[in-house]
């Protein structure tokens, strides 16, 4: 609770006034003769409990009333829960805000969103608390601290706006911590306006551990989650997993595969009506849904064939949520995967080959070249769309070719080299090799399951990676590369170097037979070799979706909104705003991550054990409740006084005087009896 | 005359007899009924003569009717012995209220109480005695008739001094031994004490067969108990004083003080005695008027 005049608290000790005044007549007593002394004590000895228990009652309400009076002219805020608990208002308040899809859920069409919801109500606390503190938001799309100036800025920046992103809590919050590390901030607090998604939280990320690790031994750090877990009862997300145009015969058609998730699981079937729109021209087609997940496999729709690329949506009716009712998508003829492998080792450029030979999708083009470090200066580096690059660093034209490679969007894969060299590339260089314990060879302790190459599946399945184990490594110089797996003693496996277009990614082991056991346990090995070579592919492609959140906002600059969704987001939204868009000849479909479809919410047990040991508060809220999160409650203390005053009333009201008894009756002489 | 008499109460008085509810036996002829036989006007009764009795007293007429010896009894007419028993306990010197019709204290109302009715008895030939119960008996002027009497009386009631504890009780069981033959005993006294002990000594006196008249003086103050501030009560009989707040305990006094009139009254009727209730800011004089009306009456 929190006082708008706090000053007058100080006359608290007024309360002691009815106690004092007691005391005072206790002592200015008069004092007088008296015969009926056995009255008084039988008196005394009636009244010893309930006389006592009354006047101690009279006293209290007397207090109370006293303490309601300063406690209403004091002006208290309630918030219905410990919130400024400690009495000290927070020099920093820190408002992360989940701007995922899915917080655009309302309770009803037209009320306002959870987001919404939330940021009116922290800007309705900061406005009427009128505290002086310094408001930080960081919001999930840009994941950036940004200073606010008002309360007001949470709701009119853009920055806070609806996006079609998912969320990384665990990035948000450890920014969060990093800013008060670095600022040195003293009593903060901070908000989490979210909607407890699984996908956002990743509970059993270790990042949660390092989270705890920095805030164990800081004071004055304090977390409120404002939460939002109600999922509504029939809202529908739609998603298209796959697009594939195809000739047959003299036609040309698209084969959708589109999946409908309902956000609650129901057996009773249900049809409702889809907008499919392609290139301008829409179609409906009815889709009966059954269970939680409906998938539509193959839906054909013609096109004319010569359409050799284009874009479409598919759309739902309007419903509780309408960031995830449209899902969009281009085509256009698959572009080749070509792989370059320059090795110094026969057995890993074969090992490399039979990865990036063997075909992930049905009718694309899957060819590998392999060249030795000396044949370097063959590379093609126009139709390749990844590089695989095991042998000493590259210098001179070559370096240059590859960092230019990388800045047109493609990926370059670099493994270490026999014989580690002082040769560095794009930051970093290799150092020796180190002998694991054959016996206890290092397993991989952890990895990015969020996005990137070790990103779990579309079923949100982990990858196997705890199979792998690591003989030797050559860990790298690369100070400011990403993590994406870890071996034991946080020894880096595979990471990312940052750039802005392409992708560099460093693994510090072989795939071959004596340095570990990603070629034999093969699945994790292909996957995180395809998920870069389609990474470069995408650069190469006609058309190119991709998902909300990924990219930087100056790679949309030059991009010109293709569909009616496009033309309605600003242009610093683009990243993180579904929509349709040119690039050049290049169609872009911006979609939403796939993963914010999955309704499953964090249990209350298990954020408990993700922020075990910090010092927060679970506020659980609706969206669009009138429910305040701080409101002045001086009427409830004048109540309470005006309660108090009235029982002091009560209590104080003479007895009844009674009569009988009390008068002089004159007692009739009994009879004389007879002489 | 002493300053506790009134004159004019006297004279208002001196019409209306002091009499007794029950026969007295008088050593000298007076106006009170005797349990024997007399020489007075009054006719009692016929009973068969029988050897020995005085010839005198034959009925002849009633002889010369039924040819039988009959004698004629007539009431005889004695006086008085009134044995004022004045409680001079430390209780009786409560006097709170300065328009107490006696002055200032109990015990000047009792002392006038007493003054007059032995002025009366004296002035109709009726003995008067006096006894002050204190924690004993105090002083014991035993009943006499004359002049002489009545100033001693008068001159002990005027040094009364109340102090120390009650021992009415004591006192009560001690006239009814002392006290051999019938009389009236007048008792004056706040009777703060168990009606149960009380009970005990008037069926002593009655038991006696005395005629007992209970005067309880009582204060206005102490059956309202209006008082609104806290207040030290000092005991007048040497209690430890006390330190209370009246308003909390109001309710309780006035349930205590209303029991124990009740039982004051239900032992006075069980016992057969006189009792007047009085109230410290009435006219002595009324009580007195209203006192010999009472017993008048009964008398016939």
């Amino acid at each position: 609770m929190t006082f708008l005049q706090p000053f007058l608290l100080f006359a608290l000790p007024l309360i002691a006034l009815p106690i004092v005044i007691h005391l005072i007549n206790q002592q200015r007593y008069r004092t007088i003769p008296w015969a009926a002394t056995m009255f008084l004590l039988q008196a005394k000895r009636m009244a010893r409990g309930m006389a006592r228990l009354k006047y101690i009652l009279i006293l209290l309400a007397r207090m109370l009333a006293i303490a309601g009076l300063i406690f209403a002219l004091s002006r208290p805020m309630s918030t219905g829960w410990s919130f400024f608990g400690g009495g000290s208002q927070p020099e920093t308040t820190i408002v992360i805000l989940d701007r995922s899809a899915s917080m655009e859920q309302q309770s009803s069409p037209g009320s306002p969103s959870k987001r919404a919801t939330a940021l009116q109500k922290l800007a309705d606390l900061v406005n009427t608390t009128g505290r002086n503190t310094e408001l930080i938001l960081i919001d999930s799309a840009t994941g950036v601290p940004t200073k606010l100036s008002s309360a007001e800025n949470l709701i009119e920046l853009p920055q806070t706006e609806a996006t079609s992103t998912t969320s990384d809590i665990p990035a948000l919050v450890e920014s969060a911590v990093e800013y008060i590390n670095v600022n040195q901030l003293g009593r903060t607090d901070v908000w989490i306006c979210s909607d407890l998604r699984t996908s956002d939280w990743s509970p059993q990320s270790g990042r949660w551990e390092a989270i705890r690790t920095q805030l164990t031994d800081r004071q004055g750090v304090r977390f409120y989650l404002l939460t939002y877990p109600t999922i509504s009862n029939d809202n529908l997300a739609v998603s298209v997993s796959k697009v594939e145009r195809s000739l047959t015969g003299t036609t040309s058609e698209l084969r959708l595969d589109l999946e409908i998730t309902r956000s609650t699981a129901s057996d009773e079937a249900k049809t409702v009506p889809v907008n499919l729109v392609i290139n301008g021209a829409r179609s409906t087609i009815d889709v009966e849904l059954t269970g939680i997940r409906t998938l539509v496999a193959g839906q054909s729709i013609p096109i004319d064939r010569e359409s050799t690329r284009g874009w479409g949506y598919i759309e739902l009716p309007r419903d509780q949520n309408v960031n995830d009712n449209v899902a969009h998508f281009v085509y256009s003829e698959p572009a080749a995967r070509k792989t370059t492998i320059v090795s110094e080792s026969g057995e890993f450029a074969s090992l490399v080959e039979l990865a990036m030979e063997t075909p992930a999708q049905r009718g694309v083009s899957y060819t590998v070249d392999r060249l030795t470090p000396d044949q370097a200066a063959a590379i093609d580096f126009g139709a390749s769309a990844c590089l695989v690059w095991q042998a000493p660093l590259p210098t001179g034209q070559t370096a240059k070719q590859i960092e230019s490679f990388i800045e047109s969007g493609r990926a370059v894969f670099f493994f270490p080299p026999d014989t580690p060299d002082e040769s560095s590339l794009l930051g970093f260089t290799w150092d020796d090799w180190v002998e694991a314990d054959r016996d206890k060879p290092l397993s991989i302790a952890r990895w990015r399951t969020d996005s990137d190459l070790f990103s779990n599946t579309q079923s949100n399945s982990p990858l196997p990676l705890g199979e792998i184990v690591s003989y030797r490594y050559c860990p790298s110089s690369a100070p400011s590369s990403i993590t994406l797996a870890h071996l034991d003693g946080n020894i880096p496996l595979v990471s990312r170097i940052p750039t802005d277009r392409g992708a560099a990614y460093l693994c510090t082991t072989l795939p071959r037979l004596a340095d570990s056991t990603l070629a034999r346990n093969g699945i994790v090995f292909y996957i995180m070799m395809h998920r870069a070579l389609d990474q470069g592919a995408a650069s190469l492609q006609a058309a190119r979706s991709l998902i909300c959140g990924t990219i930087s906002e100056e790679q949309t600059a030059n991009w010109k909104p293709v569909d009616d969704y496009a033309r309605d987001v600003l242009l610093s939204e683009r990243p993180y705003e579904t929509g349709l868009y040119q690039s050049g000849d290049r169609f872009v479909a911006m979609v939403r991550p796939i993963r914010e479809d999955d309704v499953s919410i964090v249990a209350k047990e298990t954020l408990d054990e993700s922020l075990a040991g910090l010092d927060f508060t679970l506020i659980d809220d609706q969206a669009g409740s009138q429910f305040a999160l701080a409101s002045e409650v001086w009427r409830v203390f004048l109540i309470v006084m005006v309660v108090a005053l009235l029982v002091e009333c009560i209590l104080c009201i003479p007895e009844k005087a009674q009569s009988s008894g009390l008068q002089f009756p004159q007692v009739r002489s009994p009879e004389r009896p007879a002489a | 005359m002493r300053d506790f008499i009134d004159p004019k109460v006297v004279s208002r008085l001196a019409n209306l007899a002091l009499d007794a509810r029950h026969p007295m036996a008088g050593s000298v002829a007076g106006r009170h009924r005797s349990p024997t036989r007399g020489s007075s006007l009054e006719f009692a009764e016929y009973r068969k003569y029988v050897p020995g009795d005085d010839t005198r007293r034959l009925d002849w007429r009633a002889w010369g009717r039924s040819d039988r010896y009959y004698i004629k009894e007539f009431e005889a007419d004695t006086n008085l012995r009134m044995c004022l028993i004045v409680d001079v306990s430390g209780s009786m010197k409560y006097g709170l209220n300065a328009t107490t019709e006696a002055g200032k204290t109990r015990l000047d109302y009792a002392r006038r109480i007493a003054g007059t009715l032995a002025y009366l008895a004296s002035g109709q030939g009726d003995a008067v005695g006096l006894y002050c119960a204190g924690e004993n008996f105090e002083k014991e002027v035993k009943p006499k008739r004359s002049a002489a009497h009545l100033k001693l009386i008068l001159d002990e009631l005027a040094g009364m001094e109340a102090k120390g504890l009650s021992g009415l009780p004591v006192a009560l069981h001690e006239a009814a031994e002392r006290i051999a033959q019938r009389a009236l005993i007048v008792i004056i006294s706040d009777l703060f004490m168990d009606p149960e002990v009380l009970k005990g000594c008037f069926q002593h006196l009655r038991f006696r067969r005395h005629d007992v008249a209970v005067f309880h003086l009582l204060d206005p103050t102490e059956i309202e108990f209006k008082f609104d501030r806290p207040t030290r009560f000092l005991d007048l009989e040497g209690e430890p004083a006390m330190l209370i707040d009246p308003v909390s305990i109001a309710r309780q006094y006035r349930q205590a003080v209303q029991d124990y009139l009740s039982q004051i009254k239900s032992v006075m009727q069980e016992s057969g005695i006189d009792y007047h209730r009085v109230n410290l800011e009435e006219n002595y004089a009324e009580v007195l008027v209203r006192f010999l009306l009472s017993r008048k009456s009964v008398h016939g």
